[in-house]
C-alpha cells in the first residue's frame, strides 16, 4: 500500500464529515480526491485506510461510505432532522449522536423495536426532552466490530 | 435498539432467541452521545482507542463486563 500521510488522512476525514453535515450525503472518492488534488488511486487509499482505522465504514467490496458514525449513508429506522436537513442515524444511540455532533437542536423520528409505536425524541438547547424510552445494547463492546451494521 | 419502555425488551429478545444485553435510559444515552460525538466534526479529531473508550464508559458508570474491551487497548473505535 502506498504511504499515507497521517495529516492528509485526518484532513480527509474532517472534510468527509463536514460534507455529510452540510449535505446529509457522504462524498465519493472522486470528490475527495478532487478536493485535495489527489489521484483517484490516492483517494482510494485514503478511503481504505479510514475504513481500516474505523474512522468510517465502507460498504463491503466497494468504496462507498456506508457509515460515518453517527451518520448512515443509507436509510434506517432513525431519521434525524437538524439544522434544516434530514439525516439517517445508525441506531438509537447514533440518533442522539447527530445533534451531539452538530451541536444543534433536533427532532428524531424512530419507532419502538417491539411495539412499532412511534418514539419521537427531541433535543432543544442542548437538552433531551424527557422520555421513558430506553436503548437496548445487544452486542457487548468487545464484539462491536464483528458486524458494525448489526451492532 | 429503541424501546418505548424497558418491559418490552424481554419479549423482543425471547422472540428472537437473543440474550438480553444492557439497557440505558435515554438521558444516559444522550450524555454518552455528547461525550462520544461532541468533537466528531472537529478538524482535530483523530479517532479514539479502546482504552480511551474505556475511560468514557467508566466515567459514565458503565462498569459491567458488557462494557469491557476485548483485546488490543489501542484498537481504533467508531
Amino acid at each position: 500500500m502506498a504511504h499515507i500521510d497521517p495529516d492528509q488522512l485526518w484532513l480527509a476525514r474532517a472534510y468527509i464529515y463536514q460534507q455529510i453535515a452540510d449535505t446529509a450525503r457522504p462524498p465519493t472518492v472522486d470528490q475527495v480526491a478532487a478536493y485535495f488534488g489527489l489521484s483517484r488511486s490516492e483517494g482510494e487509499a485514503l478511503f481504505q485506510e479510514l475504513d481500516r482505522v474505523h474512522a468510517l465504514f465502507l460498504e463491503p467490496g466497494t468504496l462507498d461510505i456506508r457509515i460515518a458514525n453517527p451518520f448512515s449513508a443509507v436509510p434506517t429506522d432513525f431519521r434525524v432532522t437538524a439544522g434544516g436537513r434530514s439525516y439517517w442515524a445508525n441506531c438509537g444511540w447514533d440518533a442522539l449522536g447527530i445533534p451531539a455532533a452538530l451541536h444543534a437542536d433536533a427532532t428524531i423520528e424512530a419507532t419502538c423495536a417491539q411495539s412499532g409505536d412511534p418514539l419521537p425524541l427531541t433535543v432543544v438547547d442542548g437538552q433531551l426532552v424527557p422520555t421513558d424510552a430506553v436503548v437496548h445494547f445487544l452486542v457487548p463492546f468487545a464484539d462491536w466490530y464483528a458486524d458494525m451494521v448489526f451492532t | 435498539m429503541l424501546f418505548r419502555s424497558e418491559e418490552l425488551i424481554d419479549p423482543w429478545c425471547a422472540a428472537r432467541g437473543r440474550a438480553r444485553g444492557e439497557v440505558l435510559p435515554m438521558q444516559t444515552v444522550w450524555e454518552l452521545s455528547q461525550r462520544w460525538y461532541h468533537n466528531r466534526l472537529s478538524a482535530d479529531y483523530r479517532g479514539r482507542t479502546a482504552a480511551e473508550v474505556g475511560v468514557i464508559f467508566r466515567e459514565m458508570g458503565l462498569t459491567s463486563a458488557f462494557w469491557e474491551m476485548g483485546g488490543d487497548p489501542q484498537a481504533p473505535q467508531k
